[in-house]
């Protein structure tokens, strides 16, 4: 159809709709006002993405970073020796454990008399304690030039007196000791001078007691005496030698690390010259830069002292294997009483572990090559498998983010594992059986938990719950509860505790949120087939608004695991992997956390050093964790509103 | 029979007599209290804070259901209910059904079995769905959710069967099909249903009572209201004079 054809647009219909279309510089006025609305709901994503940008900026050098670092640390031959000094430390725990077992085995016979000594030890110094005003005018007077004259010195002797008998009278003797034995050493009390150098002889006669029942004792338990202190002393000779190489290596170290400073300074000062136009400054920066020369470090001659002695040390090490197992076999099978029995075999269990332990390090030694790479993935590996994070060590930082991450992972659970049932099932009677007032009541209430400032919570863990945990811990009817009576006021439990409560918000709203959610027709179905309201409750809206409470449930985990200012205050801070061989009583003991140590240790490195990076790579890994945490509560929110349609 | 929403009455001076296995229609403009009367009779109004019957009782079988030993779970599992909107749970076709069964306390697997079937087939489902029993609910059509809703209310074997407006979000199709289902339902079933549509209540009842402002103008068979109404506000609702 040609368009000639077409009716022609009325004139009027121009005349009503006038073009009123006004520009701002060239924008039209409803695009300025939609791109000013569409700025600002951009900015968050833009800040997102730039909070991942620096994270990752900070943090991504730190690969290379320790990359350098670990191979410094096997240039310098610190590897090599750690080859040995790491099994070498289990020495130290299995022989704490015998040192412990001796005391347990001795303890029945030597208690009784070493509490006698004791408690007249103690006796004597509150006795003295009682008459000291008097005490110190006598020895003042004695030490004076020219002594007084006597009878100044009797009176002041007799003063000591009165005061040393009655306060021998007023002391409270307990009943370790006999009648007869209160009256003498009453007696030797009150006969306290400061003349007497030698201890009262009741007090000598009662150490006496306890070295003869010592003796005895150890008599009595030769095999395990000998044996731990065999046990004792067997690496001597090796921790020697190894310490000897130690100090070798660590100055190889340090002189590697200077070199490389003032390499870097070097490098930095040349730079600094290319870019200044003043030429005296060029050319006194160009001067300071080639003053910034270290001296040429031999690694390898370094190194080569050291492997020459590998010889040595494996001697070392089979002399040290042989004693110890030699000291292992000679441990006797009964040792008295259960406590010692337990540490006994502790000790023998591990003995064996130790011993193959040290076996290959010997071994190791060999195979060892100080010019061998140190491959990305194994730096890789020593961040995310590592089980050690140490720092400002005077021999060699390493950053394993295992017992952070173990940290932080456990208090998470334990928070979620209180949290969730609190919340879901305060959701759910608010939800469907509290009345219009309760309601005003409890949401408020939940809510306004969080308001309150983590900090204070903190505050409150160390004040009172730590302590309230610490003592249920040592009421005789909850000893069932493994882990107790517990070590640690400050610990993973009293944490995950705090994390709950602040947790249990987000978890009831958005629990409350998914019943609210639930069709109106499930519910009024249910009822009129009869269903009690219970019925209703557990068989329709709960199965109806699982996926919304598991989101929210999801939720409060990633609220709970960014928390820092109550872990860092509560958490009691050990950097070590929690030891789970202890059960489910782990929980009861100090940890640290990924955002306790950023939070601890940021302030205080410096800037750019791989510690600074390391934090930074914490803080990638505790982003990414967030995220993914909420993009699940979200994948499971949205199922639930699919089925919901 | 007297109904109060609080102070404001919703129903007044009731009295109407269902007929014993029979489909008896509630006509009526919006507002004037079909569905609030449908609500009595299985006592759903009674969460509704305030809403009570304020004179005259209702009486199932010749019991008055607000009678002090009348136990609601019971009342309901005689009174079935099919709702305006279909609201299967999100379950699968075989729970769904056996819902009102177990809640009554039903295990018996051979029992529920037996039960789900004969209700499915007297919601001429059970030819669609018998292999797919373990499907979701919320997967089929809409006319399906719907019979399935009869299937659940039926399962129970009440006596009565409250329907509220049960086909009003169906298409034609749909309606068809329930609407045949209504006529065989009601050889076992005393069967109530609330429609709008008086073409539809021509269709499947037996019995019409119109309402108007919470009162009953005119009850008696269908036929007789339709081609001959006694009063002169039905004829005009009939003619569509006012809706």
């Amino acid at each position: 159809m040609d368009s000639s054809d077409l009716p022609r647009r009325p004139e009027l219909r121009n005349l009503i709709i006038r073009n009123r279309k006004r520009t701002i510089l060239g924008f039209d006025p409803q695009q300025i006002i939609k791109y000013f609305f569409g700025a600002n709901a951009s900015t968050a994503v833009i800040v997102l993405v730039l909070i991942m940008i620096f994270l990752v900026r900070e943090g991504v050098d730190f690969l290379p970073t320790n990359r350098h670092e670990l191979q410094t640390y096997r240039q310098a031959g610190l590897e090599f020796c750690d080859l040995v000094d790491r099994p070498l430390r289990e020495h130290q725990t299995l022989s704490s454990s015998l040192r412990q077992c001796v005391s347990a085995a001795l303890e029945p016979i030597v208690k009784d008399a070493r509490e006698r000594r004791n408690a007249a030890f103690l006796l004597k110094t509150q006795a003295e304690e009682k008459a000291a005003r008097q005490r110190e005018a006598l020895e003042n007077a004695l030490e004076r030039e020219p002594p007084p004259a006597e009878d100044q010195l009797a009176a002041l002797r007799k003063d000591l007196q009165t005061a040393a008998a009655a306060a021998s009278q007023a002391l409270i003797y307990p009943s370790l000791f006999t009648a007869e034995e209160t009256a003498l050493f009453k007696a030797q009390l009150a006969a306290l001078s400061p003349e007497l150098t030698d201890l009262p002889p009741f007090i000598q006669a009662l150490s006496a007691e306890f070295m003869t029942q010592d003796r005895a004792a150890r008599e009595k338990y030769a095999d395990l005496v000998t044996a731990q202190e065999e046990f004792d002393e067997a690496p001597d000779d090796l921790h020697e030698l190894v310490d000897e190489l130690k100090e070798q290596a660590l100055g190889a170290k340090q002189s590697v690390e200077e070199s490389h400073a003032l390499a870097v300074n070097r490098q930095q000062l040349l730079e600094a010259a290319e870019t200044t136009a003043d030429p005296d400054e060029k050319a006194s920066l160009i001067k300071e830069a080639e003053a910034s020369v270290g001296e040429e470090v031999d690694l390898t001659a370094l190194t080569k002292e050291l492997t020459a002695r590998t010889g040595e040390l494996q001697t070392q090490i089979a002399a040290y294997v042989e004693s110890a197992e030699k000291a292992a076999a000679s441990l006797p099978d009964d040792v008295g009483t259960p406590d010692a029995a337990a540490l006994l075999q502790k000790a023998k269990k591990g003995l064996p572990a130790h011993v193959q332990d040290m076996r290959e390090a010997a071994t190791a030694l060999e195979s060892w090559r100080v010019d061998k790479p140190v491959s990305m993935l194994r730096v890789i590996g020593a961040f995310f498998f590592g089980t050690e994070w140490i720092t400002n060590s005077s021999w060699q930082d390493f950053f394993g983010f295992v017992p952070l991450l173990t940290g932080s992972v456990v208090i998470a659970l334990i928070a979620v594992f209180i949290a969730t049932p609190i919340s879901v099932i305060a959701a759910i009677y608010t939800n469907q059986f509290a009345t219009d007032r309760e309601k005003e009541l409890i949401k408020p209430v939940i809510e306004f938990i969080q308001a309150i400032p983590s900090v204070v919570l903190g505050f409150i863990g160390i004040s009172l719950v730590g302590d309230l945990i610490k003592e249920f811990s040592e009421v005789s009817w909850l000893q069932w509860i493994p882990g107790f009576p517990i070590q640690e006021r400050l610990n993973m439990f009293n944490a995950g505790c705090l994390l709950a409560f602040m947790a249990v918000p987000t978890m009831f709203s958005l629990s409350e949120d998914a019943l609210n959610n639930v069709p109106r027709g499930y519910i009024d179905a249910s009822d009129a087939l009869g269903a009690t309201k219970l019925q209703t409750v557990f068989r329709v809206i709960v199965p109806a608004g699982i996926s919304g409470i598991l989101s929210a449930v999801l939720l409060g985990l990633g609220r709970v695991i960014g928390e820092t200012m109550v872990v860092l205050l509560v958490a009691g801070n050990r950097i070590a992997i929690p030891d789970f061989s202890a059960g489910p009583g782990v929980v009861f003991q100090p940890a640290h956390t990924l955002t306790g140590i950023i939070a601890q240790e940021l302030g205080e490195v410096s800037r750019g050093s791989s510690h600074w990076q390391a934090l930074f790579m914490v803080g990638i890994v505790l982003f990414t964790i967030s995220l993914l945490v909420n993009w699940c509560a979200r994948a499971v929110a949205r199922r639930f509103e699919s089925q919901k349609a | 029979m007297d109904f109060c929403y609080g102070a404001s009455r919703a129903l007044e001076d009731i009295s109407l007599d269902v007929p014993y296995h029979r489909v008896t229609a509630l006509i009526g403009p919006s507002g004037c209290g079909k569905s609030t009367l449908l609500r009595c009779i299985n006592r759903m109004n009674d969460r509704v804070p305030g809403a009570r019957v304020t004179r005259g009782q209702v009486r199932v079988k010749g019991k008055n259901i607000h009678d002090a030993d009348v136990d609601l779970t019971q009342l309901r599992k005689q009174v079935g209910m099919v709702f305006q909107k279909s609201n299967p749970f999100a379950k699968s076709i075989y729970d769904n059904v056996a819902y009102g069964l177990r809640i009554h306390g039903e295990k018996n697997k051979a029992v529920l079995d037996e039960a789900v079937e004969r209700a499915l087939r007297h919601s001429a489902l059970w030819d669609e769905l018998k292999d797919r029993l373990g499907a979701s609910a919320l997967a089929l059509s809409g006319g399906q959710q719907q019979r399935l809703c009869i299937a659940r209310a039926i399962a129970t074997l009440p006596d009565v069967l409250l329907m509220d407006e049960p086909c009003s979000a169906l298409d034609p199709i749909s309606t068809l099909k329930i609407e045949e289902l209504m006529s065989q339902l009601a050889r076992e079933f005393t069967v109530i249903i609330v429609t709008h549509n008086m073409q539809q209540a021509v269709r499947v009842s037996d019995f019409t009572a119109f309402l108007h402002l919470g009162k009953i103008i005119e009850f008696g068979p269908t036929e007789d209201i339709f081609t001959n109404p006694r009063e002169k506000l039905t004829e005009d609702y009939l003619r569509g004079i006012f809706s």
